[in-house]
C-alpha cells in the first residue's frame, strides 16, 4: 500500500506505507466522531494538510476490516446532502487499540529520530 | 454466513461505494470542475472498482466462500455432465463406508461401548478363579463380602435364568434375572417409571421385603407386553418357578441396563432370595455373579486384597477335595465392569475385528477405484486445466477444485453409505435377535459411529483425491495445450498410474474372495460333519418338575406318561427324556474310576454325564454298537447299569471288549456308585459342530448319581419338527398343567444357531468378495477401454499390415489377463496371512487352502475376462482406415 506524499516544494512522492500505519490513521480520523467512508477520507487529508493522499478505493477493504476485527461500528444513517450513507464509529476495542498503537508508534518514532539524531562522538 | 445475508452485503457495498464517488464528484463540481470531467477524476482516483470490492470481501473473510462456491459449482457441473462417473464413484464409496459403518457399530455395541450406568469406571466384577479358570464367587460368600467388605460402596449379585410367568392366566416363557436387592442402587440406574428394588426387598427369603414379593421390568418388555401402560405398576404376576409365587411389579427399567452384560435381553429381575433356598445356602455352587462399586479413593488391588482375605476365611469353612479347591476356589479376582461381564465381547470379538479389516481392504478398493476414476477423468480434463493455468490460476486453485470434487463424491458417498448402514445394522440386528440365545443390539447410529464414519470419509477422500491432485499440480500448460487427442503429456504416467492402481484392485480382491471362499468353505465343512445322528426332525424343549413333586416317585411317574401320550400323537416317531440333549449348550462332567485305567492326570478321570429314558438312542438316531440299551426295567432298585460311547470306551478300555466292565463314580464319595457297562453307542457331537466327539457315559434316569429336576424332551417327528411344539405342549399341560416348559426349538435350528458366527462371518465376507470383484471389474473396463481408445492408431496400422480382429482382440485380452495375473501374485501373500490371522475361525480349510483359493481365483480370472472382453471387442472391430483417420 502506498500513500502520495506532498514534499516540500509540492512534489507528489510515492510512499510505502508501514503496516497498519492506515489502520491506525483511519482509528483516529473515526474517533474524533463518527464518520462515514468518504468523510474519512477528508479528515483524513484535513488532518494531515493535505499531505496525505491515499488511493481513495483503498480506504474501503481497510475499513471492513477493522470492523471485522470489532474495533469499529458501522449504522446505516442520512449524510449532510440528505443520502443514506454508512458511518463508522470507534468501538471500545477500537480506542483501547487506538491507544495501544499511538503509544507504540511514538516510542517508535522517538527510537528512530534519537538515532538519527546522534551525533559522531568527540564532534 | 447465509445467502440472504451474503446478497444484502453486496448490495450495502454497491451503495456505501456509489455514495463516495458521488459525493467526491458533487465537491469537485461544487469547485467549479465541469460534471463529466468530475466523474472521470472521480473514478481515476478512487482506482479500480471491482478490484476494491475484491479487497473488501477478503477484508470480510468472504473469499474463501465465493472460491468454494465456484468450485462446487464447477464441481457439480461436471459430476452432471458424467452421470456414470459420479454414480460409480459415489455408490462405490458409500458401499465401503456403509460396510465400515456397519461393522463399526457392530464392534461399537458388542465390544467397545461402555455400560450406561453411573460412573461405570468404578465398577469391578468380583470373581473367584483357579488354575481352570474364573467364575463367578458362591452365594454365602457374596453376603459376607455385602456385610463385612469395607471397599465396597455397593455390592450386588445377579444371575441370568429362564423363567415362566402367568400373566392374565396366560403362561409364557420370559427372559428373567435373579438379583440381590442393591443391584440397580450399586450400578446406579435410575427407573423409568415406579421405584427401582431396594436393599430391603430381598430381606427374608422366600418372602422378600415389606413390600412383599415384588419385580421390576424392563422397558422392553413393558412394551411389548403391557403396551406401555404405566397401569402395569403395581400390577401383579406369577412366577413358576419351584412353586408358584406372587409378585408385585414396581418399576420399569431402562431395558439396555437391565443386567450388565450388553446384548442379553432380561424381561424381567426378581429379588435373588426368592430364588431356590439350596442354592443361596450351597456354599460352593458357582451360579451367580457379583458387581461392586469401589468407595472413592479405594484402589481396585486394595479391595481385591481385603475381598481375597475374606474368601480365605469363607473357604476354611467349606470341605473341597485338594485338586478342586486349586481349579476353582483358589483365590479372589476383581475385573472392570464397564463394559460389562464380556460374553459377547468373547465370542464376537474375533469375528467382528476379522469383518473389520475385511471392510476396510473393501473401502481400499473402493478408493482405488475412485482413484482410478478420478485418473482417467484429469486425463480427459488435460485441456481444461493447460487452460485455467494458462489464463492465470493458481496451481492452489487446480489443487483446491480437484480435492474439492474427491469431497464433494465422499459426502455424497457417505451419505448414501450411513443410509446404507443404517439398513445393514437393522438387517445384522435382526440376524442376531433370532433363535433361542437371542441377542439385543442397540445398533443405532450414535456419535461414536458418526465419527468413525466422518473420519473414514475424510481419510478416503485424501486417499483418493491426494494422487488426481497432485499430478494436477505439476501438470505443463503448455505441452497441454499443444497435444491432441493422443500423446498427451503424462497420458503414459497416468497409463502406468492405472494400471498400477488395477493392480491393486486385483490384489485386494483376490484376498477378499479367497477370504469368503475360506469361509464358505469352512461353514459347509461344519454344515456336513458327521455329528453321529440324526439332527433333522427333532423337536426338543426343557421340561422343570415342580418343588412338590421333586423327588417324588409322581415326577417318574409324569416322565412315563408324558412320553405315552406323546407317542401316540400322529406323526411322532420316538420320544425320550435326557438330561441334557446334544447341542442344546447343557453340559455335565462327572469324576470316574475305572478299574485297570491309570490316570495321568485328574483330567482323565472327567467324563459328560447324561441320564437318558431307554428311547434316548432311538429318538436321536443314535446307533448301538454293542450290548443292549436301556430297558424300563433299569430302575432304581435294578442293578446299577451304563452306556459308554465309542470315545470313552477307547480311552477307558482300548480295544478291550467294555460290556461286563464295571465303572465307579468318585464325585460323590459317600456312595458307592458302581456301575456295570452293558452297551456301547456310536460317538456323537455334544457341544460343538469344531470339537472331536468327548466321553461320554450315559445312565438311566431313575439310576441317576444325583436327583434330576430338569430333563431335556426330544420328540422325533415326520416332517417339521416345529409343528409339532404346540401339541407336544398340551400333552405335557395335559399330565401337569404346572409343568415350567423352557426353550422349546429344534435341534435341527440349535445347530444352526450354533453356528451363528461362521454365517455372519461368510455371508459378510462373500458380500464384500463379490464387491471387491466388482470394484476391480469396473477398475479393470476402465483402463482397458482407455488403452483401446489410446492405441487405436496403432490398431489401426497393425490391422492395415495385415493383423486379424482376432488378433487384436487378444492383445488386449492378453493385457487383461497381465494385471488380473499380476493383482493375483501380489494378493497371494496377503491370502497366506489373512488365513492365519483367521486360523481361529477357520475349519475343515487349511491355513492356505487351495480348493478354496483354486475357485477364487477362477472366479476373478472368469471376471477379469468378461470385463477385459468388451474393450478388446471393439478393438477388434475397428475399421483400419477409421481408425488411422481418427488421428
Amino acid at each position: 500500500m502506498y500513500i502520495i506524499l506532498l514534499d516540500g516544494r509540492g512534489m507528489k512522492k510515492q510512499v510505502e506505507l508501514v503496516q497498519g500505519t492506515l489502520d491506525m490513521l483511519i482509528l483516529k480520523a473515526v474517533s474524533l466522531g463518527g464518520l462515514h467512508g468518504y468523510g474519512v477520507l477528508l479528515r483524513l487529508q484535513q488532518l494531515t494538510g493535505g499531505q496525505l493522499q491515499i488511493q481513495q478505493g483503498s480506504l474501503y477493504p481497510a475499513l471492513y476490516r477493522l470492523e471485522r476485527q470489532g474495533l469499529i461500528a458501522s449504522e446505516w444513517g442520512e449524510s449532510d446532502n440528505k443520502r443514506k450513507a454508512k458511518f463508522y464509529t470507534l468501538t471500545a476495542a477500537g480506542r483501547k487499540q487506538l491507544k495501544a498503537e499511538a503509544e507504540s508508534w511514538n516510542r517508535f518514532s522517538l527510537v528512530v529520530a534519537s538515532v538519527l539524531g546522534a551525533v559522531p562522538e568527540g564532534s | 454466513m447465509s445467502f440472504w445475508r451474503r446478497k444484502k452485503f453486496e448490495r450495502d457495498m454497491e451503495v456505501e461505494l456509489g455514495f463516495h464517488i458521488d459525493a467526491y464528484v458533487d465537491d469537485l463540481v461544487r469547485s467549479g470542475i465541469d460534471r463529466k470531467e468530475a466523474e472521470r477524476r472521480a473514478r481515476l482516483e478512487f482506482g479500480a472498482l471491482e478490484a476494491t470490492k475484491d479487497e473488501c470481501r477478503q477484508a470480510r473473510g468472504l473469499q474463501w466462500m465465493d472460491e468454494l462456491r465456484a468450485d462446487l459449482r464447477l464441481t457439480f457441473r461436471t459430476l452432471r455432465r458424467n452421470p456414470g462417473f459420479a454414480a460409480i464413484a459415489i455408490l462405490s464409496l458409500a458401499l465401503g463406508i456403509g460396510a465400515n459403518t456397519a461393522i463399526f457399530g457392530l464392534m461399537d455395541a458388542v465390544m467397545l461401548r461402555a455400560l450406561p450406568v453411573r460412573d461405570a469406571g468404578r465398577l469391578m466384577f468380583v470373581r473367584i478363579a483357579g488354575t481352570d479358570g474364573r467364575d463367578g464367587p458362591p452365594y454365602p460368600y457374596f453376603e459376607l463380602l455385602r456385610d463385612q467388605a469395607a471397599s465396597y460402596e455397593g455390592i450386588a449379585a445377579f444371575s441370568m435364568s429362564n423363567m415362566e410367568i402367568v400373566i392374565d392366566g396366560g403362561r409364557e416363557q420370559v427372559r428373567g434375572a435373579w438379583v440381590s436387592g442393591y443391584f440397580y442402587q450399586t450400578l446406579g440406574v435410575a427407573p423409568l417409571s415406579g421405584r427401582t428394588l431396594a436393599a430391603y426387598d430381598d430381606q427374608t427369603p422366600g418372602k422378600g421385603g415389606r413390600d412383599g414379593a415384588v419385580a421390576v421390568i424392563s422397558r422392553a418388555f413393558w412394551q411389548q407386553r403391557f403396551g406401555g401402560n404405566p397401569a402395569v405398576v403395581g400390577r401383579t404376576v406369577h412366577i413358576m418357578f419351584d412353586t408358584e409365587r406372587t409378585v408385585t411389579i414396581v418399576g420399569v427399567m431402562p431395558s439396555e441396563i437391565m443386567l450388565p452384560e450388553p446384548g442379553r435381553p432380561v424381561d424381567i429381575a426378581v429379588p435373588i432370595t426368592l430364588s431356590d433356598p439350596a442354592m443361596l445356602r450351597d456354599r460352593v455352587s458357582l451360579w451367580i455373579e457379583t458387581v461392586a462399586r469401589l468407595k472413592p479413593g479405594v484402589s481396585p488391588e486394595q479391595a481385591r486384597i481385603e475381598s481375597n482375605t475374606l474368601f480365605q476365611a469363607y473357604m476354611t469353612g467349606v470341605r473341597l477335595a485338594p485338586d478342586v479347591h486349586k481349579r476353582l476356589y483358589d483365590h479372589t479376582e476383581l475385573r472392570p465392569a464397564a463394559k460389562g461381564l464380556g460374553g459377547l465381547r468373547a465370542q464376537f470379538s474375533q469375528p467382528l475385528t476379522a469383518m473389520m479389516i475385511l471392510a476396510g481392504l473393501v473401502l481400499l478398493a473402493a478408493c482405488v477405484n475412485v482413484a482410478n476414476l478420478m485418473l482417467a477423468r484429469a486425463t480427459a480434463c488435460q485441456k481444461e486445466f493447460a487452460v485455467r493455468l494458462a489464463i492465470g490460476a493458481g496451481r492452489g486453485r487446480l489443487i483446491r477444485q480437484t480435492l474439492t470434487e474427491a469431497l464433494v463424491l465422499v459426502g455424497s458417498g457417505a451419505a448414501l453409505g450411513i443410509w446404507l448402514a443404517g439398513q445393514g445394522e437393522a438387517a445384522l440386528a435382526a440376524f442376531f435377535a433370532e433363535g433361542q440365545y437371542k441377542i439385543v443390539l442397540d445398533l443405532s447410529l450414535n456419535g461414536h459411529v458418526l465419527l468413525f464414519t466422518l473420519t473414514v470419509a475424510v481419510m478416503s477422500g485424501l486417499a483418493f483425491g491426494v494422487l488426481p491432485a497432485l499430478r494436477a499440480s505439476r501438470f505443463d500448460p503448455g505441452a497441454g495445450l499443444q497435444s491432441g487427442s493422443r500423446g498427451i503429456a503424462g497420458s503414459r504416467l497416468s497409463m502406468r498410474l492405472g494400471r498400477a492402481l488395477v493392480i491393486t484392485q486385483v490384489a485386494l480382491s483376490t484376498v477378499l474372495l479367497a477370504g469368503a471362499a475360506m469361509f464358505i468353505r469352512t461353514l459347509s465343512q461344519l454344515e456336513s460333519v458327521d455329528l453321529g445322528f440324526n439332527p433333522e426332525g427333532i423337536l426338543t424343549m426343557e421340561v422343570t418338575s415342580e418343588r412338590q413333586a421333586f423327588g417324588a416317585p409322581q415326577w417318574q411317574a409324569a416322565q412315563a406318561e408324558v412320553l405315552d401320550r406323546i407317542r401316540r400323537l400322529p406323526g411322532v416317531r420316538s420320544a425320550s427324556w435326557a438330561t441334557m440333549s446334544p447341542m442344546s449348550g447343557r453340559d455335565r462332567g462327572a469324576i470316574l474310576d475305572v478299574p485297570g485305567f491309570a490316570p495321568r492326570t485328574d483330567r482323565d478321570r472327567v467324563v459328560h454325564l447324561a441320564a437318558i429314558s431307554p428311547e434316548y438312542f432311538e429318538t436321536l438316531g443314535l446307533g448301538l454298537l454293542l450290548g443292549r440299551a436301556f430297558t424300563a426295567r433299569d430302575d432304581a432298585t435294578a442293578a446299577k447299569v451304563a452306556i459308554l460311547n465309542q470315545t470313552a470306551a477307547r480311552f477307558y478300555f482300548g480295544s478291550a471288549n467294555p460290556i461286563g466292565k464295571t465303572v465307579r463314580f468318585a464325585n460323590y464319595p459317600t456312595h458307592d456308585l458302581v456301575y456295570e457297562i452293558v452297551g456301547l453307542v456310536k460317538d456323537s457331537r455334544h457341544d460343538s459342530l469344531r470339537e472331536q466327539p468327548s466321553r461320554f457315559i450315559y445312565l438311566p434316569i431313575p439310576q441317576s448319581v444325583e436327583r434330576i429336576r430338569r430333563l431335556s424332551l426330544d420328540v422325533r417327528c415326520a416332517g417339521d419338527a416345529a409343528t409339532f411344539a404346540a401339541p407336544v405342549k398340551q400333552e405335557l399341560q395335559a399330565v401337569r398343567p404346572a409343568f415350567p416348559i423352557n426353550d422349546i426349538s429344534t435341534i435341527a435350528r440349535q445347530i444352526r444357531q450354533s453356528l451363528r458366527n461362521e454365517r455372519l462371518v461368510m455371508a459378510l465376507s462373500t458380500a464384500f468378495g463379490v464387491l471387491a470383484l466388482m470394484l476391480a471389474c469396473i477398475g479393470l473396463y476402465g483402463v482397458l477401454a482407455y488403452a483401446v481408445t489410446r492405441r487405436t492408431g496403432e490398431i489401426g496400422i497393425r490391422m492395415a499390415l495385415g493383423a486379424t480382429g482376432t488378433e487384436m482382440i487378444w492383445l488386449m485380452l492378453r493385457e487383461a489377463l497381465a494385471l488380473a495375473a499380476s493383482g493375483v501374485a501380489i494378493g497371494t501373500p496377503a491370502v497366506w496371512l489373512l488365513g492365519h490371522l483367521a486360523r481361529a475361525l477357520l475349519f475343515g480349510a487349511g491355513l492356505f487352502d487351495l480348493p478354496a483359493f483354486a475357485c477364487a481365483l477362477l472366479v476373478l480370472l472368469v471376471f477379469a475376462a468378461i470385463a477385459g472382453i468388451v474393450p478388446a471387442h471393439r478393438a477388434g472391430r475397428l475399421d483400419p482406415m477409421s481408425a488411422l483417420r481418427c488421428e
